[in-house]
């Protein structure tokens, strides 16, 4: 039977942060290590890979469309080559890859990572921000990280919904007091800031994911009133 | 009585806050380079000699102007004369000298010895007056007795002070004192070569009716222009004796200018990192506000970027010499200094709580950063101190060495692949908002008083004829932030407004907010 896992390789400080942030979210959390010393040793439970694994013991319980795996390895070269492979053998699965630079960022990219966490750029975009805009950092962290009770969601049209047939620009947002709409992502299209001349001329359709930022309560109302619900699926995000 | 009366007057001058205040600042704006005024005082008295040797020039020929000739004369001079008197009293202080003997003797139990205290006094004096700088000083203010024809051209002491006041003329001096063993041994060596020729040369031609040649001035006179490689050629020896010494004084003149040119090329090859340096320190104490970055590896390098793309000034100090090297490649101004040593800020010469927006500690290294945190915090109390933490379990130490904001990259990676799982688009979003390549930004825009007249309520602000998102206001007065305010929210100066949309559109209302007339 496969079941949502998340596999991570590599077993480093940063398996341990993901594996902290991620293990309620995944019936299982697989660690990985090249290092046969690391498996007998670690107080996660590990199991050992190397690059030239065929994957057919990880088939076994990788559910593709539920599944994701954490490319973490230190070794920029391993990194690349186990993205490549696991693109190679499982070509829907989600595969998050971690950088160090942009450069090695590219490559991953080509190497068929779905997301690539640049190391170095989003730290130093962190620190500016900080620097720079601190205020903003502030209620922005709070609202990405569920600090505050301010809430971050993505809500998707259902077939019953108020809005399904109509063109974005002419709902009266007022009336759902409490939430502010950030942008819209229709199928096709990447997500568009909801005041962006392409944004304003979509006419809203099934399937279409609006992101909102709200407390819970006034989300919660606003799933009500437009008959919609938060939903999450990978394979809805276009790159 | 006397003795009392005067022991009472030093140590009322040594405590006199005024008169110290006052001998502070004309020993600024007379000796200290940092001093802003004293560039003016430097180019004042640059003119001052200017004129005084336009004039000496004119004289030549020309009837100078009656009143012009006073004003070089007596006036010029007067200015030098006062401008001498006060480096004399700043030089050192008599009342000082004359404390510290009392303390000294009454400490010992003795009578105190005035008498010592004067040698001691003369004794410092006449060595700052005897220094040659003072002795270029003085011989400046001497054209005052022109009437002496000799005197006259003591103006050209004049020119000597030039030295005083620019500030290449000193570095010159400071890089060529540096080779003055090299200097001394070539200028024996040129002596030893003209004494010998102009000798040999006199001894071969004077006698010889034909020769130009004819007294030992003329024959030394000979030997330096020869030895110089100038040549003029109006004198030359015509015998063979005396040719045969010209060719031996062009050989050696040869190497004479050899050996100085490659003194000076080496002089200043060896001391051009030090120059640059000090370039480097003068133009960090100009700047008004920057960022210190301490540490310039990967993380620093896309910081030190980024910050200085948004009009950011930044300063880099890093102990590693191919770091500092590789920083000055990617285009910033940068020191080759230990950030954990209190000698590295003092070099800076800057006032960091006034000067340094903050310090950005981001080695990839916590015992450095903790270091060089902890040298800070000595010197200042209340600068904002970032740092890169690498290590969760040195966390408190950071905390501990004052560090005012941490950031930790594996704790990101952590949080941003939970919220990456969670809600993808959602967190798309919120990074897009935040990286520096994208359109539509996050933005916070302070409230000031004319919008608060023009605008007094949130609902008036009209954003949405903007385009622009009102994702809320920032309170400063009660640090909190009023997500989605309704309306009839008052605004207050010193809020912020956080603005979601277009680059453009959030600067055309940033603009229309400040432009916008009252309508009474």
């Amino acid at each position: 039977m496969t079941k949502a896992t998340a596999l991570v390789f590599g077993h480093n400080m940063y398996a341990h942060e993901i594996v902290t942030n991620v293990k309620d979210k995944y019936a299982q959390v697989k660690v990985f290590s090249l290092n046969e010393e690391e498996v007998q040793n670690s107080e996660l439970e590990l199991e050992l890979f190397d690059l030239s694994d065929e994957w057919q013991e990880v088939e076994k319980y990788i559910d593709v469309e539920n599944s994701m795996a954490f490319c973490v390895l230190e070794d920029i070269a391993e990194n690349i080559f186990l993205t490549i492979s696991l693109r190679a053998n499982f070509p829907d699965l989600t595969i998050i890859a971690l950088a160090s630079n942009q450069e090695s960022a590219n490559k991953l990219k080509m190497a068929g990572a779905s997301k690539v966490i640049p190391l170095v750029e989003t730290t130093s975009d962190i620190i500016t921000n900080m620097l720079e805009k601190p205020i903003s950092n502030k209620v922005l962290h709070s609202i990405l990280y569920e600090e505050s009770d301010l809430k971050i969601a993505q809500i998707r049209i259902d077939k019953n919904s108020h809005f399904q047939d109509e063109q974005l620009a002419s709902i009266d947002w007022t009336r759902y007091n409490g939430i502010i709409v950030l942008s819209v992502m229709h199928k096709d299209m990447k997500s568009e800031f909801i005041y962006s001349s392409k944004a304003k001329r979509h006419i809203i359709q099934e399937g279409d994911i609006l992101v909102v930022v709200g407390y819970e309560a006034d989300i919660a109302e606003f799933e009500n009133k437009i008959g919609s619900k938060r939903y999450v699926n990978w394979s809805h995000w276009s790159w | 009585m006397l003795k009392r009366w005067i022991l009472d007057f030093a140590y009322y001058l040594d405590t006199s806050k005024s008169y110290q205040k006052r001998k502070r600042f004309f020993y600024n704006i007379l000796e200290n380079d940092k001093n802003k005024y004293k560039k003016y005082i430097d180019i004042f008295m640059a003119i001052l000699i200017f004129i005084s040797v336009g004039v000496l020039i004119r004289e030549v020929k020309h009837h100078v102007d009656d009143h012009l000739m006073f004003f070089s004369n007596y006036v010029i001079s007067f200015i030098f004369l006062i401008e001498y008197l006060l480096r004399l009293w700043v030089n050192s202080s008599v009342s000082k000298i004359i404390v510290a003997r009392a303390e000294y003797d009454t400490f010992l139990h003795r009578e105190v010895n005035l008498y010592k205290a004067f040698k001691e006094v003369l004794r410092v004096k006449f060595a700052y007056m005897l220094s040659p700088m003072a002795l270029i000083d003085l011989f400046a203010i001497l054209p005052f007795y022109h009437e002496l024809r000799l005197l006259r051209l003591f103006i050209l002491f004049r020119v000597f002070k030039l030295f005083r006041y620019a500030k290449s003329f000193q570095t010159l001096a400071s890089v060529l004192a540096t080779k003055k063993f090299e200097f001394l041994t070539l200028g024996i060596f040129a002596a030893i070569v003209i004494f010998i020729s102009s000798v040999l040369i006199y001894v071969m031609e004077g006698n010889n009716p034909d020769s130009p040649i004819d007294t030992l001035f003329e024959a030394i006179y000979w030997s330096i222009v020869t030895i110089s490689t100038v040549g003029y050629g109006d004198m030359v020896p015509v015998t063979h004796e005396g040719r045969v010494v010209a060719l031996l004084v062009i050989t050696a003149g040869i190497s004479v200018l050899a050996f100085t040119t490659s003194l000076f090329v080496s002089a200043f090859t060896e001391k051009l990192d030090e120059i640059r340096e000090i370039k480097t320190i003068e133009d960090v104490s100009k700047l008004k506000k920057f960022y210190l970055i301490c540490g310039y590896e990967d993380v620093a390098r896309e910081v030190a970027r980024k910050l200085s793309k948004s009009g950011h000034d930044i300063i880099i100090m890093d102990e590693s010499i191919e770091r500092i090297e590789k920083a000055k490649k990617d285009g910033f101004t940068a020191l080759n200094y230990n950030p954990g040593r209190i000698e590295s800020y003092e070099k800076l010469n800057i006032d960091i709580d006034k000067n340094v927006k903050a310090i950005l500690c981001l080695r990839e290294n916590d015992i450095d950063n903790v270091y060089a945190a902890l040298t800070i915090r000595s010197i200042s109390k209340d600068v904002f101190i970032f740092s890169l933490l690498m290590s969760d379990t040195n966390r408190k130490k950071l905390d501990f060495a004052g560090i005012n904001t941490v950031v930790y990259p594996q704790e990101l990676v952590g949080l941003i692949t939970k919220e990456l799982v969670g809600k993808p688009v959602a967190f798309e979003v919120i990074h897009e908002l935040r990286s520096e390549n994208a359109d539509v930004k996050i933005d916070e825009l302070g409230i000031t008083q004319r919008i608060v007249d023009n605008f007094p309520t949130v609902g008036e602000l009209g954003n949405k004829d903007f385009r622009v998102v009102l994702l809320g206001v920032y309170k400063e007065s009660q640090d909190r932030f009023y997500f989605n305010p309704l309306d009839d929210t008052l605004l207050e100066v010193g809020d912020y407004l956080l603005v979601v949309g277009y680059q453009v559109f959030i600067l055309e209302f940033e603009k229309y907010l400040h432009t916008k007339v009252k309508n009474d």
